[in-house]
């Protein structure tokens, strides 16, 4: 499935907790101009899936253990006043993105775009960080089959690692995959077919 | 002859959780007018347009926007808190608008179209916190409002005293108006901090301070309180629990100056005997006459010519030698700190030798230096003891 453009925004959803009304209203008539479904939310309430949160910084701090922010959507924080005590209660919400209060029409895009964008490459390094993690994590394993190797065909380490490495090739595999399946057979594994 | 007119708005709430002080800052804005428009030193004169928001946010921007687009007013006097004042923002910059914004805040915001006459945090919560930790404790206790004000307040406190190897020994938040406070007090009753700071504020901290005073008292102990607000007008409402508070402040109703002698005099015969200026109110006063000789400097009421006649141009005002910082259109004031008495007044014992230069963003605070031994105050080099 392709990603959606940061820059098309139509058919996202949207949580809202604002309190200023001529600053929720803005917000509404924006976001119906780029076709983006929004709901109104107070911290605190249940609340359904969303792609991008707004925050009005009146609402913090956010103290309560079920008045969390939903998860998984982008947040944005409206933000009042630019005090470092505030923009520690903001930054701990991880906010994408940022618009300054009383809300205009302009602006609101670009931090709409500005937010898709930071999530969408922060969860791009998240994935790539976990596959490394689990890389590094294998390592220990792939040690233990070139000793393996080593041993049962009498070849120095960089001659196993090379063992290794080919069949991982030739069986269109991980060098990680095939260590762990030559850890827990006590062999190297068989090309299948 | 009669002087050409300048219309000037005053934007402030008779009514709502704040009316006192709304009060105040309007009764110091009025008085100041109708002096300008009695002194032979302008050759124009003021007419008032009073618009009150009632304490409702919305409702300053609404005011505004009227003041600027019916009434045609290039200057507005007038917010008191933050909040209200961010409101009024966006309209006075849009439309090239002044606003000389009266009360003291937390900093971090500057912009070309507000005059900030009010104290910056390097003015009161910076020399508060210096002398306490050079003089009293480096242990105090926090409880406050839970908004901006307090929680940055506390913020640059927590800074201060922690690099002097102190602790904020707990750090106690009520809702604004929240009269509850009896769980605050037993709580300071059985820590004993040695110092209890005080950034509540309207009804709630009147609540607190009358009922610390009683229970400290009953438990035999002599916690002193401190404040960064607290004023002449409230000493009273409170009564006599509210003795004893170390409060630092650029004005105080007992400064010995004879520009102050004479403003109180006058206050007094206008508003009764048993009436006090207070911090904001004078602050208003202040912004009158400055936006006032800018003016007559000018020789318009146009917002560019006013603001750049206004910069650095020196003021001998009620508290003291004032002028707007031209560098980030905050004003110049002296730092005082003074203890309450039981006559609802305050007995200064320290002042700055020089109008201090403001520090909205705090870009000049090294957290760092250490108290000194001699009593001094650092990062505040001009100070001196003055009782």
């Amino acid at each position: 499935m392709s990603k959606p453009s940061s820059f098309s925004l139509r058919g996202r959803k949207a949580l809202a907790a604002i309190k200023d009304e001529r600053d929720a209203s803005i917000v509404r008539r924006q976001f119906d101009r780029l076709g983006i479904e929004l709901s109104a939310w107070t911290p605190g309430a249940p609340a359904g899936a969303a792609d991008v949160v707004l925050i009005d910084d009146d609402f913090l701090p956010l103290a309560t253990a079920d008045a969390r922010i939903p998860e998984g959507g982008a947040v944005i924080v409206l933000l009042g006043t630019e005090t470092p005590s505030r923009l520690k209660l903001v930054l701990d919400l991880d906010p994408a993105s940022f618009l300054i209060k009383p809300l205009r029409s302009a602006g609101i895009y670009a931090a709409l775009v500005m937010a898709f964008e930071r999530l969408e490459r922060n969860n791009d390094i998240k994935h790539q960080l976990a596959k490394m993690d689990a890389r590094l994590r294998a390592r220990r394993v792939v040690l233990t089959a070139v000793l393996q190797v080593m041993q049962t065909h009498g070849l120095a380490e960089p001659a196993a690692f090379a063992l290794i490495r080919r069949t991982a090739m030739e069986q269109r595999k991980t060098i990680e995959q095939v260590a762990a399946e030559l850890v827990a057979q006590g062999q190297l594994p068989r090309a299948a077919g | 002859m009669t002087k050409p007119s300048i219309p000037v708005g005053l934007l402030s709430s008779k009514s709502g959780p704040y009316q006192a002080m709304g009060r105040e800052i309007l009764k110091s804005a009025l008085m100041a007018i109708d002096e300008v428009n009695d002194s032979p030193d302008f050759d124009f004169s003021f007419t008032a347009h009073v618009r009150d928001p009632g304490g409702v946010i919305s409702e300053y921007h609404t005011a505004c926007d009227d003041l600027i687009r019916n009434v045609g007013v290039d200057h507005i006097v007038g917010c008191y808190t933050s909040a209200s004042r961010k409101q009024v923002l966006p309209i006075v910059e849009r439309t090239e608008r002044l606003l000389w914004y009266p009360a003291r805040y937390e900093g971090f915001e500057c912009s070309d179209n507000v005059m900030y006459v009010g104290a910056s945090p390097n003015h009161n919560v910076v020399p508060l916190v210096r002398y306490v930790l050079d003089n009293l404790s480096r242990q105090i206790f926090c409880v406050g409002s839970n908004y901006v004000w307090t929680w940055e307040t506390n913020r640059v406190t927590r800074e201060l005293v922690t690099a002097a190897d102190g602790r904020i020994v707990a750090e106690r938040l009520l809702e604004l108006g929240e009269g509850r406070v009896a769980h605050i007090v037993d709580e300071i009753v059985r820590r004993k901090p040695p110092i209890v700071f005080n950034t509540l504020v309207g009804s709630s901290s009147y609540d607190f301070i009358r009922a610390f005073q009683a229970g400290t008292a009953a438990a035999g102990l002599g916690i002193p309180m401190l404040s960064c607000s607290l004023c002449e007008p409230e000493l009273k409402i409170v009564g006599p629990a509210s003795a004893g508070c170390i409060t630092s402040s650029a004005y105080f109703e007992s400064i010995d100056l004879p520009e102050n002698r004479a403003f109180v005099a006058r206050w007094k015969a206008r508003y009764g005997d048993d009436s006090s200026p207070s911090v904001d109110g004078q602050s208003a006063y202040v912004a009158v006459f400055l936006l006032a000789r800018a003016v007559q400097r000018a020789g318009t009421s146009q917002v560019n010519e006013v603001r750049r006649a206004a910069a650095f141009y020196r003021y001998d005002s009620p508290q003291g030698p004032v002028w707007i910082d031209g560098d980030n259109n905050h004003c110049v004031l002296t730092p005082r700190l003074a203890v309450s008495n039981a006559q609802g007044q305050f007995d200064i014992f320290w002042e700055a030798d020089a109008p201090v230069k403001p520090d909205p963003y705090l870009s000049q605070l090294d957290v760092a230096v250490r108290p000194s031994q001699d009593g001094r105050v650092p990062n505040a080099p001009h100070l001196r003891i003055v009782k």
